[in-house]
């Protein structure tokens, strides 16, 4: 055993240096696309997170009409308190609002803003952060009302952005893979057809198949490791560099799990690659 | 040894290899298989390394039915039986030494095996002080001999030889017979196809003869070609 343990190793590493030009190929071919499947998982988690922390935080708000009456005013604070689906609200009047203008608009359009142009506000949470559009839809008829505001819509186009963003990825990422496995089968093909006269030798005197299979194999096992080494590290860098703000920012468990998909990924490709190489060339 | 049960091949092209080919080989038998090319001698050996499977008829060897091995253990049948070529079939990059060790390595056979048994079959064989050198720096009846060796290394039972003094001139044909003859007298069975006439009627050992396929000649203590046995 310890015997057919050097020569695997012998075989594996003379095989890789005799090809190198077509190792390095293939490892960067399966790099490049595991990376993408990577990032295309990471960005779903991240997406994922990002719109389950802004929903949270959904609010709801019913801006009034600037002339709207105390008594309008009064109607749909007793309304919303009676809703069940608003957990909370909180009112703001007109100089509150303005206020808040002033802070968020350019000096340029806050200087030609009035008091008494400001909407009052209500900002509400509803209990579950889908039941936003229907607080919209019931309070958006109402007399007095303005305008209700929910962030659910940008949530919503945000999701499918990310999504169209993904399908793209992985596509992208399958066609690579697959190109990677032809990569890796190549390779090996071209080792095996190297070495025939050796291979052919080998059957002669009585070697097994697995004998004379498994360091090509674990060729490609290698290529295949390589290639998903490199994704690693660029999903890595991309978990620590890319979150362009925190609430896109990725736990580290987040990050294994991918990681994991990777290195599976890329040792499956490469091993099932060289078995199928080999297959053709040991028929008896 | 082995046996031959009217044994019957045919190519996918539709030619007749060999036709209903019965015969029997005792262990320790010397066999020349002699014929003109294409008369099935190389597909008589092919079959015996399962290389090719009978169309009709079977094959023993050691009492078993080599067409029911499973595929698995067909490396097995042929750790068995040792094989020589016409064309050496050595590796390139190769000295002798590893040459021969591959046959022991390539069967998983522990590295203290390989250290005690090829230097001793290269001793046999002649070859002690070219075992660091290349086949390429061997002359034509050395690589044989190399070949002969990685062939014999391993102890099969058998050892076939597809003319194997083909590519040789008379004196280096004549000390790879004596190798193959040392080689039966341990007890293999040796079977060898050839076209050396000389050798054959020198060596007075049984001789199968094949035409087209069949069987025309089984004699004990023959020469090459019979006819030219009474022309005088």
């Amino acid at each position: 055993m310890r015997v057919y343990f050097r020569y695997a190793f012998k075989e594996t590493f003379s095989n890789l240096w005799r090809n190198r030009m077509m190792t390095i190929a293939a490892v960067l071919t399966v790099a490049v696309s595991l990376s993408l499947v990577g990032s295309a998982l990471l960005l779903k988690q991240s997406a994922a997170q990002a719109s389950a922390q802004w929903q949270q935080g959904t609010r709801v708000t019913v801006w009034m009409q600037p002339t709207a009456s105390s008594s309008e005013i009064n109607g749909i604070r007793t309304q919303l308190a009676n809703l069940p689906i608003v957990k909370s609200c909180v009112f703001y009047t007109q100089a509150q609002d303005y206020k808040e203008a002033l802070q968020l608009l350019p000096p340029s359009e806050s200087d030609v803003l009035k008091v008494t142009d400001m909407p009052s506000s209500f900002r509400c949470i509803p209990t579950v952060p889908s039941d936003a559009f229907v607080v919209e839809s019931t309070f958006a008829t109402q007399p007095g009302v303005y305008k209700v505001t929910a962030p659910e819509q940008q949530i919503r186009e945000m999701n499918r952005a990310i999504r169209i963003l993904q399908i793209v990825f992985l596509a992208l990422a399958a066609v690579l893979l697959l190109s990677a496995t032809v990569l890796i089968l190549n390779t090996i093909r071209m080792a095996i057809f190297a070495r025939r006269r050796e291979v052919s030798v080998m059957k002669l005197v009585g070697a097994t198949n697995w004998f004379i299979r498994i360091p090509y194999i674990t060729e490609g096992f290698i290529q295949g490791l390589l290639g998903s080494i490199v994704a690693m590290l660029a999903v890595t860098a991309l978990h620590t560099w890319y979150p362009l703000h925190n609430e896109f920012q990725l736990n580290t468990s987040a990050l294994v799990g991918t990681n994991a998909v990777v290195l599976i990924v890329g040792v499956v490709i490469g091993s099932v690659g060289s078995a199928i190489a080999i297959r053709r060339f040991l028929d008896v | 040894m082995i046996r031959f049960e009217n044994v019957s091949k045919t190519y996918k092209n539709g030619t007749s290899a060999l036709k209903d080919i019965s015969l029997d080989i005792e262990k320790g038998e010397f066999v020349f298989l002699v014929g003109a090319s294409g008369s099935g001698k190389t597909t008589f050996l092919r079959l015996l390394l399962r290389e090719e499977h009978p169309d009709q008829g079977r094959i023993l060897e050691a009492g078993r039915d080599i067409g029911e091995l499973p595929k698995w253990r067909v490396p097995y049948l042929r750790r068995n039986i040792g094989c020589v070529f016409q064309d050496f079939r050595l590796l390139p990059n190769k000295n002798v030494f590893e040459n021969v060790a591959f046959a022991l390595e390539g069967i998983g056979r522990p590295r203290s095996t390989v250290e005690s048994q090829v230097p001793q079959i290269l001793e046999l064989v002649g070859l002690t002080d070219k075992s660091k050198n290349l086949p390429h720096e061997l002359s034509g009846g050395e690589q044989q001999r190399v070949a002969v060796a990685r062939a014999f290394v391993n102890r099969p039972l058998i050892l076939l030889a597809d003319e194997p003094t083909g590519n040789l001139d008379p004196s280096n044909s004549e000390s790879i017979m004596a190798l193959l003859e040392r080689i039966n007298r341990t007890g293999t069975t040796v079977v060898m196809a050839t076209h050396d006439k000389a050798l054959v009627d020198r060596m007075r050992r049984r001789v199968v003869e094949l035409d087209k396929g069949e069987m025309i000649r089984d004699q004990v203590r023959g020469v090459y070609g019979i006819d030219e046995g009474v022309s005088l």
